[in-house]
C-alpha cells in the first residue's frame, strides 16, 4: 500500500495539470486506481473469516498440547525410575555372579586340595606298587591344576596347615621321578623289544606332561624296527622279486614296501596319538618329521642299491656320450644331415645303448617316482584330517600343514625324487629320440599303401612316451616330455619328411637339372638302380602322404593327451594347467610346420610334375584352326577334338596320382592342376584368333573341361574355371552388341560377376576375326 | 583376456641363487620376497605389457638353477624367443659358469634366440664382477648386457620391456620379408633394421648410463650346428 501511495505521489508530480482537460484526465485515472484498490481490499477482507477460524483452531489445539506435555513428562520420569531400578538389579546380579564364580573357584580349589591330598598320597603308593598308569593319572590330575593358583592357596592357608605345600612338593618330586622312571622303563622295553610295554609307556608319557619326549622315543623305536626290517629286505630284494616274478620292478617294489611301511605306521598310530596326545596338536607332525629322517635314509640305501644293480650311472654316461657324439657329428657335416634323413643307425659302436634295454628301467623309474608322489599325498591327507580333528581354528590347521610342507621341501626323499625324475627324463628322451630315428631309418613302404611304416611307428613311440610321463605323476616331468616330443618332431621327423620333398619329383627327366639332381641323390645314398626314378617318385609321394597323415595324427595325439592329462591330474591348480596347456600348444606349432611341409611338397609337384607335362598338351591348342566352316566343323567333331585329347591326357596324369596320394593331397593336386590348366589355356587362347564357329567350339570345349575337372575332385574347382568360361562366352557371341546384355549384372543374376576388366573383354572380342574393331570400341562397358 | 597382438616366451637361466625368481616376481607382481626357496622344476608367469601401442603377452619361464633340474629346464629352451642368462655380481662362481650355460643354450635353443646377459644384485656392496667384465663377456658372445637389482627394482622393468620391443622388431621384420602388407610396419621400425640394432639404438636414446650393450650384428647369422 505504502509503495503504491508513493507511486501515486510520483505519478501526480509527473502529471501536467495546467489545463482543465488534463486535470479531468488525471482525475479519471485516479478514480480508476481507487476502484482497483477497493477491489483488492475487498478480496483481503473476504479472507478474514477463514483466518479467524484457523486461529481459533490453533488455540484449541494449544490446550490439548499441554496435556500431551504433561503425559510425556510423566513417562520420562517413569523411564528414568525403571532404568535406575534395572541398574541396581543388574549390579546385584553382577555381584551375585561374582560371588558364584568365587564360590566355584573356591570349590575348585577345595577339589584341587582334596585331589592334591589324594594324589600326593596315591602317587607314592602307585610308584611303589609300579602301577604307572595310576601314578601317572595322579600326576596328570596334578599337572592339570593351576600351579600358580595352588601356590596362592598354599599361601592363603598358610599357618594352619603346611600340608598343601608339602603335597605340592611331594607331587613335584613324584612327577620328576615318574618322568625318569617311565623313560627308563620305556628304554628297557625297547631293549627287550617288548612291544606291549613300549605301547603302554608311550601312552603314559602325555600324562606326565612329556608329549614331545614320548613322540621322540616312540618314533625312535619305530625307526629302529623299520630300519632293521628294511636292511633285511634290501638284501633279499632280488629273491623277493624273483619269487613274485617281478624282477624288472624289483626296486620299485622295494621302494613301495618301504614307503608303505611308513605310511602304515602313521595310519595305525594316528588314532592313538589323537586320543592320548590330542592336547598337543603338533604331535603327529612331530612324529612324521622324525619318521621322515629314517625314511630318507632307507630310500637312500635302496637307491644306492638300485643305481648299482641297474647300472644307472653307466647308462647315464652312455646316453650323454651318444648325445655328444651326435652333436659333434651334426656340427661336422650339416649337409649330410639334411640329405640323409637318419644319422647312422645305432650300429658302429658296441658301447651304444640300445633304447630297448632301458625301456624296462624307464618303466621302473616311473613307478618309483609315482610311489613317492603318492606317499607324500597320503601323508598330506593324514595330517589334514589330524589337524581338523585337533584344531578348530583354520589358521592353526594351516600351520600344521605348512610345517609338513617344509619337511617335504627339505627332506632328502624330495631331492632323491627330483634326481629320479631327472634320470627318467634323460632316459625317456634318449629312448624316444633313438626309437624315432630307428623308425625313420627302417622306414618301409608296402605297395598299395599311401603312407609308409614310420608315421604310425613314430606316433606310437611319442604317444607311449607322453603316456609314460603321465605315470610319473609329475606335472613338471610331463611338461618336459611334451616339450621333448615337440622338439623331436620338429627336428628329426620333419627333416626326414622334408628331405625327399626338397629333392623334387622326377617326372620322366624332362628337366635336365631335375634328373641330374635325382641321380646325384641316389648316388649319395648308394642305391642307384634301373628303376631309381620310380623309387624316388614313390618316396616323394609317400613322404608327402606321411606329412599329411602326420598333421592328422598330431591333432589326435594332442586331443587324447589333453583328456589323459585331465584324468591323471584331476586336482590341478590353475598355474599348473597353464603350464601344461602352454606345452601342449607347442604341438600345435609343429602341426603348422607339417602343414607347411605338405604345401611345400605340393608346390614341388606343380613345378616338376604338372607344369612340364601340362604345357605341351595345352600348346596343342595352337595347332588347331579356329576358323571353321560348317564342313570343317563336322569334320572336326567327327575326329578327335582338342578337348577330348586334352582330357585323356589330364585323366592319365591324375590317375597316376589318384590312388597314390592321400585324399587331401589329391584334392590339393587337382586344385593346383585346375589353376595351371586355366592359366595356360587362357594364354593359348589369347594367342589364337577365332571365327563364329571357332568360338562356338571353344565354348563347348571349355564347358567339357569344366565338367571334367569338377568331377575329378570333391572340392569345388568351378570357381577356378569362371574366368575361362567367361572368355569362352565372349568368343561365342553372335554379335558384338550382344555383350551389353550379358555385361550388365542386373540382367543376369545367375551368372557370376565378371572376372574380366572392360579392357580385357575388348581385347578378347578382338580375337574374333569377324568382329569389327569399331563395334568393339563403341561398346559401353 | 586373450586380447594381445604378440606372444613371446622368455626363459630365465643361470646358477642357483642368482635371483631369477626374484627378477620375475619383481616384474610380474612388483614384489621382492626375501627368503625365497629354491625353484622346483620350472615356474610360469604371464604378464601383458604394452609396447609401441601393442599389447604383448609375455610368458616368462623361471627355471630352477640346481643341476638336478637340468633335464626339465633344457626342454624349454627350444621354444624360447628370448633367453635371459643371469649371474650374481657379488659371486664370482656364478659368473665362471656362464660358458657352461652358453654351451647348453647352443645345444638346445634355437640359433636365432635373443640372448641377454644380466648381472643381478647391484644393490650389494660386495661386488666381485666389475660392470666392464660383464659387458665384455656379453660382447664376445653376441649378447645384450644389463645390470639389475630385483631388490631395488632397478632396471627390471626396462629389461623386460626392451626385450619385448626387440622381439616385436624381429617379428615385424620377419613379416616384412614375406608380406608387402607389413612394409608400413617395417618403416615404423626404422627402415627395416633387423635384429640387434633396434635395441641398442633404443638404449642410446633412453640415455641411461651403463645400459644395454649391443654386441654387433651377429644375431641372424647361424651359430653353426
Amino acid at each position: 500500500m505504502e509503495m503504491s501511495k508513493l507511486n501515486l505521489n510520483e505519478m501526480f508530480s509527473g502529471w501536467d495539470i495546467s489545463t482543465t482537460e488534463k486535470v479531468d484526465e488525471g482525475l479519471l485515472r485516479i478514480a480508476e486506481k481507487e476502484a482497483d484498490v477497493n477491489a483488492r481490499l475487498e478480496a483481503v477482507l473476504s479472507k478474514q473469516c477463514q483466518i479467524e477460524a484457523k486461529l481459533s483452531g490453533i488455540s484449541k489445539a494449544m490446550t490439548t498440547l499441554l496435556a500431551v506435555e504433561n503425559d510425556s513428562n510423566k513417562l520420562n520420569m517413569q523411564i528414568v525410575n525403571t532404568a535406575q531400578l534395572a541398574e541396581s538389579v543388574s549390579a546385584k546380579v553382577r555381584r551375585l555372579d561374582l560371588a558364584r564364580c568365587r564360590a566355584s573357584e573356591c570349590q575348585q580349589r577345595v577339589h584341587d586340595l582334596i585331589d592334591l591330598q589324594l594324589c600326593s598320597q596315591g602317587v607314592v603308593k602307585a610308584i611303589n606298587e609300579e602301577d604307572y598308569e595310576k601314578g601317572a593319572g595322579h600326576i596328570a590330575r596334578f599337572l592339570a591344576m593351576d600351579q600358580q593358583l595352588l601356590q596362592r592357596t598354599a599361601d592363603d592357608v598358610q599357618g594352619s596347615i603346611t600340608s598343601v605345600s608339602d603335597a605340592v612338593r611331594t607331587l613335584e618330586d613324584a612327577t620328576e621321578k615318574m618322568r625318569e622312571l617311565i623313560s627308563k622303563r620305556f628304554d628297557e622295553a625297547v631293549q627287550h623289544d617288548d612291544l606291549a610295554s613300549v605301547e603302554r609307556f608311550f601312552k603314559i608319557f602325555p600324562l606326565v606332561g612329556c608329549h614331545r619326549i614320548g613322540i621322540e622315543k616312540f618314533s625312535g623305536y619305530i625307526c629302529q624296527k623299520l630300519s632293521a626290517k628294511a636292511q633285511k629286505e634290501l638284501r633279499n630284494t632280488q629273491d623277493i622279486a624273483k619269487a613274485e616274478r617281478r624282477l624288472h620292478l624289483a626296486y620299485a617294489d622295494r621302494l613301495t614296501a618301504i614307503l608303505e611301511n611308513f605310511a602304515r605306521v602313521v595310519e595305525v598310530n594316528q588314532p592313538i596319538i589323537e586320543a592320548f596326545y590330542g592336547q598337543e596338536s603338533s604331535s603327529l607332525v612331530d612324529m612324521v618329521t622324525i619318521l621322515q629322517r629314517e625314511c630318507d635314509l632307507e630310500v637312500k640305501n635302496l637307491l644306492l642299491e638300485f643305481n648299482k644293480n641297474r647300472q644307472i650311472q653307466y647308462r647315464i654316461k652312455q646316453v650323454n656320450d651318444s648325445a655328444q657324439r651326435q652333436s659333434g657329428a651334426s656340427m661336422a657335416g650339416n649337409s649330410i644331415q639334411s640329405l640323409g634323413h637318419y644319422r647312422k643307425p645305432s650300429g658302429g659302436s658296441i658301447d651304444k645303448l640300445n633304447p630297448k634295454d632301458i625301456d624296462a628301467i624307464i618303466a621302473e623309474i616311473t613307478v618309483m617316482h609315482s610311489r613317492i608322489e603318492l606317499y607324500f599325498r597320503f601323508m598330506r591327507r593324514r595330517l589334514q584330517t589330524n589337524a581338523e580333528t585337533c584344531l578348530q581354528d583354520k589358521e592353526a590347521q594351516k600351520q600344521i600343514l605348512d610345517v609338513y610342507e617344509k619337511v617335504v621341501k627339505q627332506c632328502d626323499l624330495s631331492r632323491q625324487m627330483q634326481e629320479i625324475l631327472s634320470t627318467y627324463l634323460l632316459f625317456e628322451k634318449y629312448f624316444m629320440e633313438e626309437s624315432v630315428m630307428k623308425a625313420i631309418g627302417l622306414d618301409t613302404y608296402e605297395a598299395g599303401q599311401q603312407c609308409s611304416s614310420m608315421v604310425d611307428e613314430v606316433f606310437f613311440i611319442l604317444r607311449k612316451s607322453i603316456r609314460r610321463s603321465l605315470t610319473t605323476q609329475s606335472i613338471n616331468g610331463t611338461c618336459a616330455v611334451i616339450n621333448n616330443v615337440a622338439s623331436c618332431l620338429d627336428g628329426d621327423f620333419v627333416t626326414a619328411l622334408r628331405a625327399p620333398l626338397k629333392n623334387g619329383y622326377p617326372s620322366g627327366y624332362i628337366d635336365l637339372a631335375q634328373a641330374y639332381n635325382a641321380i646325384q641323390t641316389s648316388l649319395q645314398q648308394g642305391k642307384l638302380h634301373s628303376s631309381d626314378a620310380d623309387r624316388v617318385r614313390t618316396n616323394f609321394i609317400v613322404q608327402l602322404n606321411n606329412a599329411d597323415m602326420s598333421t592328422e595324427y598330431i591333432e589326435t595325439l594332442w586331443q587324447t593327451m589333453e583328456q589323459e592329462i585331465a584324468g591323471t591330474f584331476p586336482n590341478i591348480s590353475p598355474v599348473e594347467r597353464q603350464l601344461l596347456d602352454s606345452c601342449l600348444t607347442e604341438l600345435k606349432t609343429i602341426r603348422d610346420a607339417l602343414k607347411a611341409t605338405v604345401d611345400f611338397g605340393i608346390q614341388q609337384l606343380r613345378s616338376s610334375a604338372i607344369r612340364p607335362r601340362l604345357n605341351p598338351w595345352v600348346d596343342e591348342f595352337l595347332n588347331y584352326s579356329h576358323h571353321l566352316t560348317e564342313e570343317e566343323l563336322s569334320a572336326y567333331e567327327a575326329g578327335e577334338t582338342f578337348v577330348q585329347y586334352f582330357i585323356v591326357q589330364l585323366d592319365g596324369l591324375l590317375n597316376s596320382f589318384k590312388n597314390a596320394l592321400s585324399a587331401r593331397n589329391y584334392d590339393a593336386l587337382v586344385s593346383i592342376l585346375a589353376t595351371e590348366v586355366t592359366n595356360r589355356l587362357e594364354r593359348a587362347i589369347m594367342k589364337s584368333t577365332f571365327n563364329r564357329l571357332g568360338g562356338l567350339v571353344l565354348d563347348q570345349e571349355v564347358r567339357a573341361l569344366g565338367t571334367y575337372l569338377t568331377g575329378a575332385t570333391s572340392w569345388s574347382v568351378r570357381d577356378k574355371m569362371t574366368r575361362l568360361s567367361q572368355i569362352a562366352t565372349l568368343l561365342n557371341l553372335d554379335k558384338v552388341s550382344e555383350l551389353s546384355e550379358y555385361w550388365n549384372p542386373e540382367n543376369n543374376s545367375e551368372m557370376p560377376s565378371w572376372r574380366l576388366t572392360p579392357n580385357e573383354a575388348r581385347t578378347i572380342l578382338a580375337l574374333r576375326s569377324d568382329f569389327r574393331m569399331d563395334d568393339i570400341k563403341r561398346l559401353q562397358l | 583376456m586373450e586380447d594381445y597382438k604378440f606372444l613371446f616366451k622368455i626363459v630365465l637361466v643361470g646358477n642357483a641363487g642368482v635371483g631369477k625368481t626374484c627378477l620375475v616376481r619383481r616384474f610380474t607382481q612388483g614384489l621382492f620376497p626375501p627368503g625365497q626357496g629354491a625353484t622346483i622344476g620350472v615356474d610360469f608367469m604371464i604378464k601383458t605389457v604394452e609396447v609401441e601401442g601393442e599389447k604383448i603377452k609375455l610368458q616368462i619361464w623361471d627355471t630352477a638353477g640346481q643341476e638336478r633340474f637340468r633335464s626339465i629346464t633344457q626342454s624349454y629352451y627350444r621354444s624360447a624367443h628370448a633367453l635371459i642368462l643371469v649371474y650374481d655380481i657379488s659371486c664370482q662362481p656364478t659368473f665362471d659358469c656362464l660358458p657352461d650355460w652358453l654351451r647348453e643354450i647352443q645345444e638346445y635353443a634355437n640359433s636365432k634366440v635373443l640372448k641377454i646377459l644380466v648381472g643381478n644384485k647391484t644393490d650389494r656392496d660386495d661386488r666381485e664382477i666389475p660392470t666392464q667384465i660383464g659387458e665384455e663377456f656379453a660382447k664376445q658372445h653376441d649378447m645384450y648386457f644389463l645390470e639389475t637389482s630385483a631388490k631395488e627394482a632397478e632396471n627390471v622393468e626396462r629389461l623386460f620391456y626392451e626385450i619385448a620391443a626387440e622381439l616385436i622388431g624381429q617379428a615385424r621384420s620377419k613379416d616384412g620379408n614375406s608380406a608387402a602388407a607389413a612394409a608400413a610396419q617395417r618403416q615404423a621400425d626404422g627402415g627395416g633394421s633387423i635384429g640387434l640394432g633396434n635395441l641398442s639404438a633404443k638404449a642410446a636414446q633412453s640415455n641411461c648410463c651403463g645400459g644395454l650393450n649391443s654386441s654387433g650384428t651377429g644375431n641372424n647369422s647361424s651359430q653353426g650346428g
